[in-house]
């Protein structure tokens, strides 16, 4: 029997499909017949519901120790891989000769370093104690760099290193210096002017360069040393550290035995004696390549780091307060 | 009315035979997935050591394993277990191992945390050191300790520089014996081959073994932990082992053809 067609909206074929069915299960089955089908269809659709739940993985039930650990530790696995390795390690033993009171003895302990690690999480330490946190970065940072170390460099990316960074492979110089200070209105003429000192200073480096003695020209002038207490040779970095940028800038322009001319400061005229000086030399590269190797893997990990970091940071939420900058 | 009981009866014999058909189906698999459970649980509760003396865990342990290795290894380890000299990938059957003697237990170790992969627990104390990029050693003395490798190996070498080579290879300057050990014959524990062996991991050519001293090698083995289950990590150690010891089931043949 056709179905009336009502609709003012177009007939689909689904529908049309649908229409058909009805009254050819109204033929197939009369009414006692679908009342017992009716729970049938149920009980296959339980059936079908129980089996997925049976195949379905359950929860995993942690009022048991799960296969593969030894122990469980507020749900937390001890592995038994590990345990393996630490009663080896603490009896230095093959683990199959081992007896029970050795094993015991270091689940123990692997029970009370899990339980001291959640009372650290509980703490809050990865939040709270610096070391913690650093010792997690480091951790990270080298899980990143991993892959990076795996692919030896080519001589010629060594080289290309080197040539960029030629600066970081020379030697650090020496100098051993004087560093001679005439303070205007010092203690041998109150009322010296900055000029006035200038011309006594100049007067002091043309004797010293002439070779007169430098206690002489200090006693002379009113000169003080003003270098440090130890009189002995400096690296350039610590001669940096002592002169300050200006003197410091001077000197390395001095060779051993030379008089630098009077430099005015804010404390007064300084004359510099370089008594013995070795400038800092670049080293090639077939002497630095061993430094420039180490460089060279210490930049892939730094870049692996970066990189790493550069991805977290796209995946975080990163809130600054305002005035604050980063 | 007899008619119409009949009819009813038909119905629900039609209907209950194939209910009774797929309440065996899933009886059956149910069987099959409690045995399978069974045995997943009792590989992972068993110490390593003594798994061997279970032929049904080994079974049980090959055929889990076999599709993961297709999976998940081939790629670097190839198909055949064959190994990839290009990236320092060993070969997984023949019983040379790198590290530790190819027990479960530290195949294990090695699946769980790795080589050198950055997990504080990988086995990451050594690598073989740039001797010629890092300038300790020369071209020509690369050359010799090549030379001195040949004639370890029993394969065509001249005499005068593998001499040499040998007395680099003893220098206390270079310590090559110190990883490789005083009869070359490598050392387990910080994953120094044997140099005796003519097997070699990053191919065995004479300049491959050149480029194997003078740049170095730092292979990684990614750790596992995390990607694979314990399960199926457990069952992978127990198929390579039993591969290299030559029990597992079944060819490497025909585990590349499962895969």
């Amino acid at each position: 029997m056709a179905v009336p067609h009502t609709s003012m909206h177009p007939v689909t074929s689904a529908s049309r499909r649908s229409r058909r069915l009805l009254p050819q299960l109204s033929r197939w089955a009369s009414p006692a017949q679908r009342r017992v089908a009716l729970p049938v269809v149920g009980m296959i659709s339980g059936l079908l519901v129980a089996g997925i739940g049976l195949f379905h993985h359950a929860a995993r039930d942690l009022t048991q120790v799960p296969p593969g650990y030894v122990a469980l530790v507020n749900q937390q696995g001890v592995l038994m891989s590990d345990f393996i390795s630490q009663t080896a390690t603490e009896t230095e033993e093959p683990f199959t000769q081992t007896t029970a009171a050795q094993r015991a003895h270091v689940l123990h302990e692997m029970i009370d370093k899990e339980l001291l690690v959640q009372r650290a999480l509980a703490l809050d330490l990865p939040e709270t104690t610096e070391e913690v946190r650093t010792t997690m970065a480091d951790a990270v940072d080298a899980q990143a760099a991993a892959p990076t170390q795996a692919v030896q460099p080519t001589e010629a990316q060594l080289r290309a290193y080197y040539n960029a960074h030629r600066d970081r492979y020379s030697s650090q110089g020496t100098m051993t210096v004087l560093n001679l200070v005439l303070h205007v209105g010092g203690y041998q003429n109150a009322d010296q002017t900055v000029a006035q000192a200038q011309a006594d200073a100049v007067e002091a480096v043309y004797q010293l360069r002439s070779g007169a003695a430098v206690s002489y020209v200090m006693e002379h002038f009113g000169l003080v040393d003003a270098s440090p207490q130890y009189d002995s040779q400096q690296l350039d970095f610590a001669a940096k550290l002592h002169l300050g940028a200006q003197l410091y800038q001077v000197a390395t322009m001095l060779g051993s035995g030379e008089v630098s001319d009077p430099i005015v400061q804010n404390d007064g005229v300084h004359v510099l004696v370089m008594q013995q000086r070795q400038p800092a030399a670049v080293e090639d590269f077939p002497n630095a390549r061993a430094q420039v190797y180490n460089d060279y893997r210490i930049a892939l990990t730094d870049q692996a780091a970066r990189q790493n970091l550069k991805f977290l940071r796209s995946q975080a939420q990163i809130l600054l307060a305002p005035g604050q900058s980063e | 009315m007899a008619r119409g009981a009949g009819s009813r009866w038909r119905l629900l014999a039609g209907l209950a035979l194939p209910l009774l058909l797929a309440a065996a189906l899933a009886g059956w698999a149910l069987q099959a997935r409690w045995h399978r459970d069974a045995l997943a649980r009792a590989l992972l509760r068993t110490y390593p050591q003594d798994i061997d003396a279970n032929p049904a865990l080994v079974r049980f342990a090959d055929e889990e394993a076999k599709p993961l290795f297709a999976r998940n290894c081939a790629v670097c380890h190839g198909a055949q277990m064959q190994g990839n000299p290009l990236i320092g990938a060993p070969a997984l059957v023949g019983g040379h191992w790198l590290w530790g003697n190819g027990s479960v237990f530290q195949i294990e170790r090695i699946l769980l945390y790795g080589i050198r992969s950055g997990q504080p627990q990988a086995l990451n104390v050594t690598e073989m050191p740039a001797f010629g990029l890092m300038g300790r050693l020369t071209a020509g003395q690369v050359h010799e300790l090549v030379q001195y490798l040949m004639k370890l190996n029993h394969r065509p070498y001249d005499a005068e520089t593998a001499n040499a080579g040998q007395t680099l290879f003893y220098s206390q300057l270079y310590g090559c014996y110190d990883c490789h050990g005083t009869d070359a014959r490598g050392e387990a524990d910080y994953g120094a081959p044997n140099l005796t062996a003519n097997y070699w991991n990053n191919g065995g050519s004479e300049q491959d073994i050149y480029d194997s001293i003078f740049y170095g090698r730092h292979r990684v083995m990614p750790a596992w932990q995390g990607r694979l289950s314990l399960e199926q990590i457990r069952a992978l150690a127990v198929y390579l082992h039993g591969l290299s010891h030559g029990s597992a089931q079944g060819s490497v043949q025909g585990s590349a053809e499962r895969g």
